[in-house]
């Protein structure tokens, strides 16, 4: 019972990081119909941020300065991204030039991050204590990563319903040509949901860094198991990654526990497939309409 | 232009494994056999991206998956290595099939995700069954029988990389010329068109996946003796990524590109930054970025239509109206009674009914028109009787057969041909090949329209459809689809965007495949006057339901149809 208890909060804990990393990926998504798949590399680099930045034992105001901070630069990162990603697919007849040159940016940080501090793994102290829960300790970071995880849910619904900006964003989503022929800046405001992304990618990666494997070749595990909870939830639904992120973070950790870490990663691919070959439109997704 | 790379790729194969060793650099010589069987796999990737449509990202795995067989068969349990090559080829093959699966379900970036997700986790695995793979100490196994020097440094393992490359290069380039690979080509291009060919895109994307496994595996087993050793760190996601880059950077479908691309991303930083092997991943990143900025069609693939661009283009082939019409035309055994028969079809979209109960009947050997507003469900109905759509309520015939809930493809074997309001050409295959793909699926073994086109053989083989104006690529797929020997034909809005004499010699193709080819037509069209002029029966749509049905002449007059087509059709 214990156990199950103990697989239950850190595998949500677990999950808050790819529900994060789900939500950051359907912002792109909704607004360009491009995955990228750098974004696991972009929470590494947030991660990453939080160790260059902070001391070793941080404190709660240093933290929050520099949590802002965090978001705002890989925002800006990925506002350059998304520029790159866009370029191409002006002109080209080739749709799915983005799979190669996010998949390229996605490798490119990878080896800078090699070559600027070899294959060593860094680590980041939390700020905040430990606290119980019924009757297990709970890293403060898991409870933060959740926290964050529901705030940029609830920011996200509020910017796509309330404002101006977000509301023309929801409209690229729905139909593209429609949003553009209304006169909508498609390609700036693609380009601005790339850095909306980053925020949210940012954040999370300093927010969940004391958890993270903050490595040059950590980035794809996250990109991946993201996709997975983004996937199970339902593509473009960020509900859909909040409870998938939750769903896959508790079943790769069951498996961790169960059968060892080596198989986190192979719990979530035979989870992915499962869902696309029964159900691929997902929890919360809808069937797209054929079109002939 | 494709004779001219095998040539070329064969060449260059054959060099890169013979000069090195007569030039007595071992050095290279090794180098140049790892880079062969790194070509090898980036081919048989080549193939499954460009022909068959297929995004994978986890070919590595697929090549350590056979190279790890070997090392633990033939190395840790000390079997002979042609058992343990067996074993290899066989595992890579399973694994490729594995990756075929979900493709049956999802494309694209979903698959992509998918085999990227399969090569981050295969690795893994080595680790984690270490009782098995020896785990990160990785595992020894040289063959001497196969590296013994036979003269001046090459041995017999050189031969068979040689062998296996070219015979790799020259199987892709055969491939295209057979029916099976231009039924790959049309399944990833279009689905839908290949579907209403008869094709089952699923058992081509099966074959694909097959094949590049195969071709794979073989290079994996060969991996061994040429390193000696196999590591899960040889077999990370890097070396998927390595795969798929090679085949960008080369010029995707290009037959050269992947290894021109192989050798680029492979010799450059070798060549450069030998002692900084971090770099080399780097490398991979920026070179694969700019070239898809710079040269999205790839280093081969630039090449090649830059000199296209400069190569003077006097030949417009021509596909006219009047030629075919000249023909005697053999009208076939002339069938009687309903072609079509749909009986109270029902389609809910969620909350909107498209169709609410339609009944239908195309006689055999009648030009049908169906005609109604937009959004009335003309479309709709036509992908039901196609299979495209399953109906919610209700059941569609094909003469005798009931085809209500058969897929596409299986109701197009039923001698169901369609054509689509977008043609379905395809622009990466030459005219002729395109009329091919119809004939590929024809059950008889003498086609007599291709026999007639014959004297336009050479002209259409050497150009391809972005010639064609629109009117043209109207004609094509519609003598396409006569190819397949087709004898009910479903063409939806075929006289939309031709001029008014396009429209008329239209009028005639349709009589045509009437009157001297006993063909059935069931004709969705905006243009009321070309269906008045040529439809036997007319059926009016509107909203879901059947408005009126009858002979042109009755329909004209009611009022009902009057009322709904303001300005009234002038028949």
């Amino acid at each position: 019972m214990d156990d199950l208890l103990i697989i239950a909060v850190r595998g949500i804990g677990l999950g808050s990081i790819y529900a994060l990393v789900g939500i950051s990926f359907n912002v792109v998504f909704n607004a360009s119909g491009i995955l990228n798949f750098a974004q696991g590399n972009m929470l590494v680099l947030g991660g990453l941020f939080a160790f260059l930045v902070l001391p070793l034992a941080p404190d709660v105001t240093q933290w929050m300065i520099f949590l802002p901070l965090a978001a705002v630069a890989l925002a800006a990162l990925m506002a350059v991204q998304g520029g790159i990603t866009l370029l191409p697919l002006r002109s080209s007849v080739e749709q799915h030039s983005w799979l190669i040159t996010t998949l390229a940016a996605s490798v490119i940080i990878g080896a800078v991050l090699l070559l600027y501090q070899g294959a060593v793994q860094q680590s980041v102290h939390s700020p905040f204590a430990n606290f119980s829960l019924a009757g297990t300790r709970v890293p403060a970071t898991y409870a933060a990563s959740v926290l964050l995880a529901l705030f940029w849910y609830v920011a996200l619904r509020l910017f796509h319903t309330k404002l101006l900006v977000g509301l023309a964003i929801s409209a690229i989503a729905q139909d593209m040509d429609a949003a553009r022929a209304a006169g909508i800046r498609v390609r700036r405001l693609q380009i601005g949901a790339f850095a909306i992304s980053g925020l949210v990618v940012g954040s999370a990666g300093f927010v969940a860094a004391p958890m993270m494997a903050i490595a040059n070749d950590s980035g794809l595990a996250y990109v991946m198991n993201g996709f997975v909870a983004a996937v199970v939830g339902g593509l473009g639904s960020n509900l859909g990654a909040l409870v998938g992120g939750a769903l896959v973070g508790v079943v790769s950790m069951y498996a961790a526990f169960e059968y060892g870490g080596e198989f986190q990663n192979a719990v979530s691919l035979g989870l992915l497939v499962g869902v696309l070959m029964l159900r691929p439109q997902g929890l919360f997704g809808r069937p797209a309409a054929r079109r002939v | 232009m494709s004779d001219t790379q095998l040539r070329l790729g064969i060449g260059l194969v054959v060099a890169s494994i013979l000069l090195p060793s007569l030039l007595g650099s071992a050095y290279w010589a090794h180098n140049f056999l790892i880079v062969n069987l790194f070509v090898t796999v980036a081919v048989a990737q080549n193939m499954l991206l460009a022909d068959a449509g297929q995004v994978s990202f986890g070919h590595g795995a697929v090549f350590g998956m056979s190279a790890y067989l070997v090392g633990i068969i033939s190395g840790l349990w000390g079997y002979d290595y042609a058992i343990g090559a067996l074993a290899g080829v066989g595992g890579a093959l399973a694994l490729g099939l594995l990756f075929a699966l979900p493709s049956l379900r999802v494309q694209g970036y979903y698959l992509g995700f998918v085999t990227l997700s399969a090569a981050v986790v295969f690795p893994e695995m080595l680790v984690a069954f270490n009782d098995i793979t020896n785990g990160i100490n990785g595992i020894n196994r040289t063959v001497p029988s196969l590296t013994a020097p036979l003269f001046s440094g090459l041995s017999w393992l050189s031969f068979l990389v040689m062998a296996l490359t070219v015979a790799t290069l020259a199987g892709h380039a055969w491939l295209r010329t057979t029916s099976a690979g231009r039924k790959m080509r049309v399944a990833a291009v279009s689905p839908e068109a290949a579907m209403t060919l008869g094709l089952d895109p699923g058992r081509l994307r099966f074959l694909a996946f097959t094949i590049a496994a195969l071709v794979t595996g073989l290079a994996g087993t060969l991996y061994v003796p040429v390193l000696g050793f196999v590591s899960p760190y040889a077999f990370r996601v890097d070396l998927s990524i390595y795969f798929f880059f090679c085949v960008i950077v080369g010029g995707q479908g290009q037959l050269l590109g992947p290894l021109i691309g192989a050798w680029i991303l492979y010799l450059v930083p070798n060549a450069l930054l030998a002692d900084l092997a971090n770099y080399r991943l780097l490398g991979y990143g920026i070179i694969a970025l700019l070239i898809m900025l710079v040269f999205p069609d790839g280093v081969v693939g630039s090449i090649v239509s830059f000199s296209r661009r400069h190569r003077l283009r006097a030949r417009i082939a021509g596909i006219g109206i009047d030629p075919v019409l000249s023909w005697a035309g053999i009208r076939p055994s002339q069938e009687s009674g309903a072609a079509i028969t749909v009986r109270g079809a029902r389609k809910q979209f969620n909350s909107l009914a498209a169709l609410g109960g339609v009944d239908l009947t195309v006689m055999a050997g009648s030009v049908h028109g169906l005609v109604g507003p937009n959004g009335s469900g003309k479309t709709t109905l036509l992908n039901v009787v196609s299979g495209f759509i399953p109906l919610t309520a209700g059941s569609v015939q094909v003469r005798d057969r009931d085809t209500t809930r058969m897929p596409a493809f299986r109701v197009a074997r039923l001698g169901v041909g369609r054509t689509f309001q977008t043609p379905r050409v395809f622009e990466q295959m030459s005219i002729w090949e395109n009329l091919e793909i119809g004939a590929d699926v024809h059950s008889g073994n003498n086609n007599w329209l291709m026999e007639m086109l014959e004297p336009f053989r050479g002209e259409w083989s050497e150009n391809n459809p972005d010639l064609l104006a629109h009117a043209q690529r109207r004609v094509l797929e519609i003598l396409r689809t006569v190819a397949s020997d087709a004898d009910i034909l479903l063409l939806d809005e075929p006289a939309a965007g031709l001029s008014a004499i396009e429209r008329r010699d239209f009028a005639r193709l349709i009589r045509f495949l009437r009157d001297r080819l006993g063909k059935t037509v069931l004709l969705v069209e905006h243009d009321l006057a070309l269906v008045w002029k040529v439809a036997d029966r007319i059926t009016v749509l509107d909203a879901g339901r059947i408005v009126a049905e009858g002979p042109p002449d009755a329909i004209a007059t009611d009022p009902r149809v009057r009322a709904l087509f303001t300005g009234s059709p002038d028949a």
